[in-house]
């Protein structure tokens, strides 16, 4: 048994497991450690340096579809990733086409991964709350947002299409990214002096925004349970609005909210336009 | 009036239309330019209110002051709101913040009607031109389209939205005549149009200009009338096939404060709405037509969902071998999708498709059952009556009204 670390980089494993089916090292053969699921009996955490052991065949050749899904299904973040990975590829180059498609055994955990990384790249792209920053020398804007997977570096490009020449800091507990409105740094380790710039903004409301949540909501079509499956709890806490839901559903449930209208609004007066004069009036006296 | 009051109101005024789509638009991007925003054709919900209503554009109306007196809306003129009117510049103004700050890809303006229907839909554009125009802004912008207006005003819009759109409102001639006195079928479909001729025009002659790339859509509200789910299908089949709509969305009339007696007082199900959601993505994806789904008169059951109510009535078309069967007589078999049927038509080139596979698809096995072959399977329920079926698959009971 081989036991490999490729230090959760795609790069560093790519190079592995070309190395290995080069070899002819099967599946069963090898394992990657990694630092959530370190191996008891790893003895030679070099292994990819180690010599050949049986002649080499040529390079092996995937396409560049299957290399796009492994590169994909590497950012889910599970102990022993990489086993699955080099299984798949492992089982295509040998000729089986479907190890890699959702029917499959294993093709089906790889899709399965595939699809949770992309919803994760999603969730960053919705729920990301950027903090305007006036002054800053090197920011216009921060955010502080957890993702449950390694989407951070390949799915945050989007907001440069976004935001223009603007700079803004992404930080989670783990890493984090900085564009400096003309290229992309990421830090797998957050540097002290970010994660301290984005917990300072991380607090602060946006009465704004969070008029505007609250008078949207329609209470007589309250429906918790559809809002949670598309916004899961755990990033609640990072938006502006989360403090409000639970207020506004029991509101709903309790009150007598038999219409549409926001409780804002409720009992203020209100203006019957009665005629096109009056209107024109009223009109005009409008801000 | 405070902005914010002002959103209060006007954010309020805006929640009974139920699109906030923000999809459709072409690849747009600032990366290195001036300005802010970008598109790429897929819409982002950047929120969910607790009534599971995504939150992807600032959906504002630009005034609730309005002229009309449609019954069925709160801010009909006889109505006893609240009111208030953003200028261009605010609605601008809170455009960019809310984009920068991530919490919308855009815009969706509507308005009252104020002074004329011209007047209005200037200043509509207005804000649309400002933020093209003055803020470089390429992000989603979609603008509701005032019917009565000059055809040359709905002109401009197209240049500057990314999505039009004009209510039908209520499904049947009858009920506007009744409940929207102001409004008229021919100028609504008029308007509709020109929308369509002016992006079947651009759509051809790569000179012209881009006009709303997102296409048009519209809104018509179940259950202000008696129109039944047979006639406001046929009516959305009329309006995709003649307009060329993307989107036809169906809001179920949610009772108003003071409401008037010519309206009703409770609304329908929601599982009503839910169900013509459904019937219209059979429609638009998978190649049914109206007729196939309903009769010439009547509701969707709302105890199944109408692919299985459609299969139920179609027992001879089953159950389908998934072997052998093209992908759209796949794709109809209840619990299984366009996408799913795809995979398996992929799949099939590789290796015999069996039971278990269907399964690690996710299809909604329990539905696909008894309609489907694999090379291992032959469904037991394929001599079961129809009725007792629909027994066993019915939704379980839920929660149907808002409150009872």
């Amino acid at each position: 048994m081989q036991v490999l670390c490729c230090d959760d980089d795609f790069e560093r494993w790519r190079a592995q497991a070309r190395h290995l089916l080069m070899q002819q090292v099967a599946p069963h053969a090898v394992v990657w450690a990694d630092q959530a699921q370190p191996q008891l009996f790893a003895n030679a955490p070099n292994a990819d340096e180690q010599p050949a052991i049986v002649p080499a065949l040529p390079p092996p050749r995937v396409s560049a579809q299957l290399l796009g899904e492994l590169e994909t299904a590497a950012q889910y973040r599970t102990p022993g990733r990489w086993n699955l990975l080099y299984r798949v590829l492992w089982r295509v180059v040998e000729g089986e086409r479907h190890a890699g498609l959702a029917g499959d055994e294993d093709g089906s955990e790889l899709q399965r991964r595939i699809k949770a990384v992309r919803r994760e790249a999603h969730h960053l792209h919705a729920f990301v709350r950027f903090h305007p920053l006036t002054d800053h020398p090197w920011l216009d804007y921060v955010a502080w947002h957890e993702c449950a997977h390694d989407v951070l570096a390949s799915a945050s490009m989007h907001f440069a299409e976004r935001l223009g020449r603007q700079r803004w800091l992404i930080v989670s507990s783990r890493d984090a990214v900085w564009y400096d409105g003309h290229e992309l740094h990421y830090r797998r380790t957050c540097p002290g002096e970010w994660a301290s710039l984005a917990a300072r903004a991380r607090d602060s409301g946006d009465p704004l925004w969070e008029t505007y949540y609250s008078s949207i909501f329609n209470p007589a079509r309250l429906n918790p349970e559809v809002m949670q499956g598309h916004m899961p709890l755990r990033f609640w806490a990072g938006l502006p609005e989360g403090h409000l839901i639970a207020g506004l559903i029991s509101r709903a449930r309790t009150g007598a909210q038999k219409h549409g209208q926001t409780e804002a609004l409720a009992g203020k007066s209100g203006k019957v336009i009665r005629s096109l004069q009056q209107h024109s009036t009223a009109n005009r006296k409008a801000p | 009036m405070e902005l914010i009051e002002k959103l209060t109101v006007l954010a309020d005024a805006a929640k009974y239309d139920a699109s906030c789509a923000s999809s459709g638009a072409p690849k747009r991007s600032s990366k290195g330019k001036d300005g802010i925003g970008s598109t790429n054709g897929m819409g982002i919900c950047h929120s969910y209110t607790p009534d599971g209503r995504c939150v992807s554009l600032l959906k504002i109306l630009l005034t609730n002051f309005c002229l009309y007196d449609c019954q069925y809306c709160i801010n009909r003129r006889s109505s006893d709101v609240p009111r208030a009117r953003f200028t261009p510049e605010e609605v601008v103004t809170l455009t960019l913040d809310f984009y920068q700050r991530n919490y919308v890809s855009g815009l969706f303006l509507s308005s009252g009607i104020i002074q004329s229907p011209d007047y209005t839909m200037e200043q509509l554009i207005r804000v649309a031109k400002v933020l093209r125009e003055e803020h470089q802004f390429r992000g989603y912008i979609h603008l509701k389209t005032i019917p009565e207006a000059d055809p040359a005003l709905i002109a401009e819009a197209g240049r500057y939205a990314d999505r039009l759109s004009v209510n039908i409102e209520l499904p049947s001639a009858e009920s506007l005549v009744r409940l929207a006195p102001e409004k008229e079928l021919i100028s609504i479909t008029g308007a509709m149009g020109t929308i369509d001729s002016a992006s079947q025009e651009s759509r051809f002659d790569k000179r012209a200009p881009a006009f709303a790339p997102g296409g048009q859509s519209t809104q018509m509200i179940v259950g202000a009338d008696a129109s039944d789910d047979s006639r406001i299908l046929r009516t959305a089949e009329t309006l995709y096939g003649q307009y060329r709509l993307r989107r036809v969305y169906y809001s179920a009339f949610s009772p108003i404060p003071n409401s008037p007696s010519s309206v009703p007082f409770q609304a329908p199900p929601l599982m009503r709405e839910h169900r013509l959601y459904q019937a219209d993505f059979l429609l638009r994806g998978y190649g049914f037509k109206v007729n196939e789904l309903i009769g010439a008169q009547g509701n969707l059951p709302l105890d199944i969902d109408p692919k299985l109510a459609w299969a139920l009535a179609n027992r001879d078309l089953f159950p389908v071998d998934l072997n052998l069967a093209e992908p759209q007589v796949i794709a109809r078999i209840p619990g299984i999708g366009v996408r799913s049927a795809q995979r398996i038509v992929d799949l099939r080139r590789l290796k015999r498709i069996r039971f278990d596979d269907v399964v690690r698809l996710r299809c909604v096995i329990e539905k696909a059952k008894p309609f489907m072959i694999t090379s291992d399977y032959h469904p037991q329920q394929a001599s079961l009556e129809s009725s007792v079926l629909r027994r066993q698959l019915s939704d379980q009971p839920a929660q149907m009204a808002l409150w009872g």
